[in-house]
């Protein structure tokens, strides 16, 4: 089948999903086989930032993979037909299975898969592997705010309104997002708030997201104890890892000054007043001691959010959290202290504000709804109640007693690969969608994980550091290449299609997972066309939370085409049928199957998703990072991401305009601890932690506090900053603390040099970076 | 080991009676817990009473989680008499409870100096004059101050100033008077006492130092009418003898009208018990570092009421860690001897885990976690010669024995104890904190180096004292900014800058200039970040692909299309490359007209 003319589908990178249409190239035209152009769609309002605009490069990456590859005896891999490697596949996993039961074979999944193949990888696991052991590297990303948005709401829907209803609120509040970086084309939504001083932005970088809040100035009307603050909105720069602090001595100003939206608390939550003596303890004064944001500028800030909430006459406002504070082994709590916040002000569950998590990866909502979660079954579902498993089991076409109980989460998965000691340590691994190597914390033993195995199963698109290490690489699709759907970072299921064919021998990984289904001699079912997947996926999740059973790929379609508002989930099938509701006197549409749910753009507007529907408030207190600065690693390391590259740079190291722009892995300091330590800018810097070191150019800037440096993770080898981050992990979630851990920092060559920091190289420009304003 | 019985319910009492609770959890131990309290409330959060007086917090909102536990029973308003060692049980009006460990948390109360007209009248204060320690003397100076005409404290520590502060927002006149040589002298030398005098009088607050009061004038309705002040006579008032101390010589007596007179002269240890059941008692009932009576292992002190080896400083800071220390070591000992012959479970937990952490059914309580979130520091190689212990009555109570030698402590986290010397006044207006060595009580240590910024016109002092590349002490007066930076450099013991003067201001180097005009933006600069193009992208983009409109340069360089908050700088340089090359412009003024975005080359 040829390909449509014109495809219109979406990024292949980060959740905003923006927009573009793809139109083919024909052979010979153009070194790209398809062109892409930005289109009008709600997230991305007709932007693109340059990965997105590069993307086409992707389709010809020069090492492509077009040919499954298999381990040779030499130790390296060699081009192998799918016959051969499947049959590789199936022998190691009945041998590893046979010797060590089910479980000893696992499965880690990603978030960038699409809902189809996240369901299908699920499936394939409960029902031909049959291994309690599979998650997924969302779990890297957004577990932490999945738990406590449960935990407080019932459900977790990053964020459970239209991104585009941020415009109108009067302040908006972002915990560890640099969303001016990491989705460009979504700061258009910040606009509203920025012209009414309203973006607040907490982060221990002045980064481009800061800079939106504008030029920092002492200004009337601000109390001069807050401080410079922005003509957008206000910086606030924690010490890394006390961001959970800042919130709870926002709380104690709302609280203490009656800022509270007592109304709303009274009518809609519970559990308050032990919310409100618990913040009794942290006065801004206490706060700053700990957080080293000024008391005034807390004060300050809790106002401006008061004033903008609606029961103050204010337009609204949105808190708003993103990786820096949930990636932290109190990820959990620091986004319950938000919720508990947002919930103070009246926020959630009003049209015009509310609590949001800004999910990441392209797919990270949908990724986690399906069923590749270790404690999941699709539609959200929890793989421990038995009428779950029931449904489940029952579309399955499986007995329910055959699907495993919850598994190992991520983290504990990757650690106990290399636990050697252990009988029931996973023996063999597949790997879709996800490049463990550069992206789990502790990378190294990481790596040494993976090298314990007997076989490694890894299906990518290049040849990911993971799939280096593989046994067998399987050749997939990407995103131009396939049809399927995703769902974004505000809950719209959208349809990615195709718009070229697949180079060589790649094959979906739906087909894989039915050939290997097939081998393995499991009589289940998969399908490989996605839409007939999503019709089951939609069945399984039916009546669960995230219920997608009045979805299908033609109603998306006929949806869009319309020009339609998009399809928010829950979109449940409606349940009675037509005529009864007709005989109720109910809507009813001439047109039959259309007697559809609308979709759910705001769920909470008249109840949350608990068992009482109101919002949980829980008390919460800060603890501090798992790895806190002391005399030998007397610095904090933050993480974070930059513009050009996307997560372990497995497709944007690839595209030659964004690794000119940035090709190597950097080290962000202050130019104060930079002449302190005697690093020059340009100047190779290594930082050491518990876990291992990493080596990178130092760059200066006074963008950042100067007991911390940063430094993007996007690489591999010596400048994998992953390899010194910690794997501690939050205990609610089990999110990995990635974002602050203590290093020692040093300049390169200068090991044994232990106590003599270099004299100050005379004067210099202190801010080599490049971004000036103008 | 498992019958504990606290005395006292406040701050830190019901904090220590969750600590324990939550960490006999954590060790797999069972403790039987009584907590005897004396007032009726449930504990609230003293440290706040001056934002109360100041009308910033809401009495409402200053109530602090209760143990709320069915192992411990709480009883309020229940007033013990004795604590009987020999029969191990403590004494109240309402029957006796045996105990196998005591705890003294009984706190301090506000101390009342020894002054004609106040202390020597029968039933007590007289009318509107009033400490401030408790909720119901917070409620009394706010009932108060809505007719007061004239508010006078006495005691320039940190509640003084604070109380003042907060009397001055109600529209009071407020003076201080104080016995020191400047404001706030336990922690701030007199340089910077004075910068915090300047903006004191900036907030309306009249400030009196060197003075003694003679007497309190009462007036025939039996409340207070006004001071008589003993003060340097004003001709010599900057004469002073060598100590610092005021010339007694050149004196005078000054008469100043006050129909509200706020106490704030320090505390005293709640040590009466103690003294009468036969323990060492000095200022505080004296503890070793582990918190125990040198007299008796089965009674310990934490909080206001104790005096440990560093002294007491009047934080709460202080009192929390000790209460999460001294739970940590009961929950060992009581499963060690619930388990006998077991490894305590502490242990593991400590080493293995430094930071607990409970799924949500066995949530530590909110005191623990409280408690755990203290920021703390080691000291082992902090051994700042100590200031003297405050006397009794020597000071405002919450003035710190701020820089007092320690040693290592008997808990399992010794090397992680304190940080809980920083003093951070809560003032609307008074931006000021100290930390470790300040204040003029000082003594000189030659390997202390000591920078200082002072700027009183701008009502800004700072000052740092580094030694072996760490911070050991700061005052800051003025600098809100500087002062939360310094205290997370103290508290983290974060390595200085090779030059300490960087310490004293913002580290933030200014932001490059804005370019005034096109010709001085470097070719390099990124205008548009979205999609990566530089000025340079641009000009080339005009030149060669005869770009000429904003919409041509971003077909040409994708400029504009990601965020689009560019636009204004590329219709600026659009602009500027059509006047800088005439010939070349197009009739095409719409794409750049309302290019308002930069100035341009005139």
């Amino acid at each position: 089948m040829a390909p449509p003319p014109q495809a219109q589908s979406h990024c292949p990178y980060c959740a905003l999903q923006c927009g573009m249409s793809l139109t083919p190239l024909p052979d010979g035209r153009s070194s790209l086989p398809v062109e892409v152009a930005p289109r009008d769609f709600p997230t991305n309002k007709g932007g693109l930032c340059q990965k997105g605009w590069t993307s086409a490069t992707l389709l010809s990456a020069p090492d492509r993979l077009t040919t499954p590859l298999l381990r040779g005896e030499g130790g390296e891999l060699r081009p192998a037909t799918w016959d051969e490697a499947l049959d590789v596949v199936v022998a190691g996993v009945t041998r590893i299975q046979e010797a060590h039961g089910r479980d000893a074979v696992a499965v880690f999944g990603g978030g960038g898969l699409t809902n189809e193949k996240a369901y299908a990888l699920g499936k394939f696991a409960r029902t031909v592997l049959r291994t309690a052991n599979i998650d997924y590297n969302g779990r890297f990303c957004m577990a932490s705010a999945a738990a406590a948005s449960n935990r407080a709401f019932g459900m977790d829907r990053g964020l459970p309104f239209p991104l585009a209803d941020l415009g109108g609120a009067d302040a908006i509040l972002l915990l560890g997002s640099n969303v001016a970086e990491t989705m460009p084309p979504s700061v258009q939504h910040l606009a509203g708030a920025r012209s009414r001083g309203g973006l607040v932005v907490v982060d221990p970088r002045r980064s481009a997201t800061v800079g939106l809040t504008g030029d920092a100035e002492v200004r009337a009307g601000v109390p001069t104890g807050a401080g410079p603050v922005g003509d957008q909105g206000v910086h606030l720069q924690p010490v890394p890892g006390t961001d959970l602090v800042v919130l709870l001595a926002l709380l104690h100003v709302v609280v203490t000054e009656g800022l509270v939206d007592e109304e709303y608390v009274a009518a809609r939550t519970t559990g308050f007043d032990d919310v409100r003596r618990s913040v009794a303890a942290w006065w801004p004064e206490r706060a700053e001691t700990v957080c080293g944001v000024p008391a005034e500028r807390l004060r300050h800030v809790a106002r401006l959010l008061a004033a903008a909430s609606p029961s103050r006459g204010g337009a609204g406002a949105y808190l708003l959290t993103g990786r820096g504070v949930e990636q932290s082994s109190q990820g959990t709590a620091t986004v319950t202290a938000t919720i508990n916040l947002a919930l103070a002000l009246g926020l959630p569950g009003r049209a015009g504000s509310g609590y949001g998590a800004i999910t990441g990866q392209g797919n990270g909502q949908g990724g986690r709804e399906h069923g590749q979660k270790a404690d999941q079954l699709p539609g959200y579902r929890k793989i421990d109640d038995p009428a779950a498993r029931a449904h489940v089991a029952a579309v399955w076409g499986v007995d329910p007693d055959t699907i495993p109980g919850p598994g190992m989460p991520a983290v504990k998965l990757l650690r106990s690969l290399g636990d050697t000691g252990s009988a029931a340590r996973p023996r063999g691994l597949f790997v879709h969608g996800s490049n463990v190597v550069v992206s789990a914390p502790n990378a190294d033993r990481v790596v040494a994980g993976l090298r314990a195995l007997d076989l490694l199963v890894v299906c990518d698109v290049v040849p990911s550091e993971t799939a280096l290490l593989a046994d067998v690489v399987l050749p997939v699709t990407q995103w131009a290449e396939e049809e399927g759907t995703m769902t974004s970072l505000e809950g719209r299921v959208i349809r990615r299609r195709r718009a070229v064919a697949a180079p060589g021998e790649v094959r979906s990984e739906l087909w894989i997972l039915a050939e290997l289904a097939r081998r393995l001699g499991s009589d289940v079912a998969f399908p490989t066309d996605a839409a007939v997947v999503f019709d089951e996926l939609a069945r399984a999740s039916a009546g669960g939370v995230a219920d997608y059973s009045g979805l299908s790929h033609a109603r998306l379609d006929a949806d869009e085409a319309a020009g339609g508002p998009g399809l928010f989930w829950p979109v449940p099938a409606p349940a009675p049928a037509p005529d009864e509701l007709s005989a109720r006197g109910e809507r009813t549409d001439s047109r039959g199957a259309d007697t559809s749910h609308p979709g759910t753009p705001r769920p909470f507007l008249d109840r949350f998703a608990t068992v009482d529907g109101r919002a949980r408030t829980i008390a919460v207190d800060h603890v501090g990072p798992s790895d806190d600065v002391r005399p030998d690693a007397p610095i904090y390391l933050v993480t974070g991401r930059v513009l050009q590259h996307y997560q372990s740079g497995a497709q944007t190291h690839r595209v030659s305009e964004l690794e000119r722009i940035v090709p190597d892995a950097f080290v962000e300091l202050h130019p104060v601890l930079g002449v302190r330590l005697g690093i020059d800018e340009g100047e190779r810097v290594r930082l050491t932690s518990r876990r291992g070191h990493v080596e990178a150019v130092a760059r200066w800037s006074d963008r950042i506090r100067p007991d911390t440096v940063f430094m993007p993770f996007h690489w591999s080898g010596a400048g994998s900053v992953n390899r010194v981050t910690t794997d501690a992990t939050d205990p609610v979630s089990g999110m990995p603390e990635f974002k602050v851990c203590a290093v020692d920092v040093r300049p390169v060559g200068s090991e044994e040099d232990v106590s003599a920091p270099g004299e100050p190289q005379g004067s210099r420009s202190a801010d080599s970076s490049m971004e000036v304003s103008v | 080991m498992n019958r504990v019985v606290v005395i006292g319910g406040g701050m830190v009492g019901a904090r220590f009676a969750q600590d324990l609770v939550a960490r006999a959890d954590a060790a797999g131990a069972t403790v039987d817990l009584t907590v005897l309290g004396a007032e009726e409330y449930e504990p609230y959060n003293r440290v706040l009473l001056s934002e109360v007086v100041a009308g910033k917090v809401d009495v409402a909102a200053i109530a602090l989680p209760g143990p709320d536990d069915a192992r411990v029973a709480v009883r309020r308003g229940t007033e013990v008499i004795a604590i009987d060692r020999d029969a191990r049980q403590v004494v109240t009006g309402e029957g006796t409870y045996p105990y196998d460990v005591v705890v003294l948390a009984t706190g301090a109360a506000a101390r009342i100096p020894q002054t004609p007209g106040l202390t020597d009248r029968p039933g007590g204060l007289p009318g509107g004059a009033h400490a401030l320690r408790t909720l119901d003397d917070a409620r009394e100076i706010v009932a108060a101050s809505v007719n007061a005409r004239h508010a006078v404290v006495v005691g320039a520590g940190v509640l003084g100033l604070e109380a003042a502060c907060g009397l001055a927002r109600r529209g009071v006149a407020v003076s201080i008077v104080h016995p020191g040589a400047s404001l706030m002298d336990r922690q701030l030398d007199t340089a910077a006492g004075r910068v915090v005098e300047r903006s004191l009088t900036g907030l309306g607050v009249r400030t009196w130092t060197h003075v003694r009061t003679e007497h309190v004038r009462v007036g025939r309705d039996g409340r207070v009418a006004g001071l008589s002040l003993r003060v340097p006579d004003a001709g010599a008032s900057p004469a002073r003898d060598g100590d610092g101390s005021p010339d007694r010589t050149h004196e005078r007596i000054v008469d100043v009208d006050a129909d509200l007179l706020v106490l704030a002269c320090g505390t005293v240890p709640e040590a009466g018990l103690a003294r009468t059941a036969g323990l060492t008692v000095d200022r505080g009932v004296v503890v070793g570092a582990d918190l125990a009576s040198p007299d008796d292992p089965r009674v310990y002190a934490i909080g206001d009421c104790a005096q440990p080896p560093e002294g007491g400083s009047g934080l709460v800071a202080q009192g929390w860690d000790q209460s999460r220390r001294l739970a940590e070591s009961l929950a060992a000992r009581a499963a060690a001897a619930g388990a006998a012959g077991q490894e305590p479970a502490v242990d593991d937990v400590e080493h293995d885990h430094p930071h607990v952490r409970f799924g949500e059914p066995d949530r530590p309580s909110m005191a623990l976690r409280l408690a755990m979130s203290v920021v703390t520091r080691p000291v082992t190689d902090l051994s700042a010669p100590g200031a003297p212990l405050a006397a009794p009555g020597a000071d405002s109570s919450s003035s710190g024995t701020s820089s007092a030698s320690r040693e290592a402590l008997g808990s399992p986290r010794a090397d992680r104890s304190s940080g809980t010397d920083v003093v951070r006044v809560k003032a609307a207006g008074l931006e000021i904190v100290t930390m470790g060595v300040c204040g003029t009580r000082r003594a000189s240590d030659p390997a202390h180096r000591t920078v200082a910024l002072s700027d009183p016109v701008s009502g800004r002092h700072v000052e740092v004292v580094v030694a072996d590349g760490l911070l050991v002490g700061a005052t800051c007066v003025g600098a809100p900014d500087v002062g939360a930076d310094l205290t997370a450099t103290y508290t983290r013991r974060t390595p200085v800058p090779a030059d300490p003067a960087h310490l004293l201001l913002q580290p933030v180097a200014q932001a490059p200039a804005p370019a005034s005009t096109p010709t001085h933006m470097p070719d390099r600069t990124t205008v548009c970040t979205c999609n990566g193009v530089t000025k340079g992208d641009i000009v080339a983009c005009w030149h060669d692909d005869g770009a000429r409109s904003v919409d041509d340069v971003a077909r040409a360089t994708r400029a504009t299309t990601g965020c689009g908050g560019c636009k204004d700088v590329v219709c600026g340089l659009v602009d500027w490359l059509g006047k800088a090359d005439p010939e070349q412009r197009t009739d095409d003024r719409s794409a750049v007209s309302g290019a308002t975005g930069m100035p341009t080359a005139v």
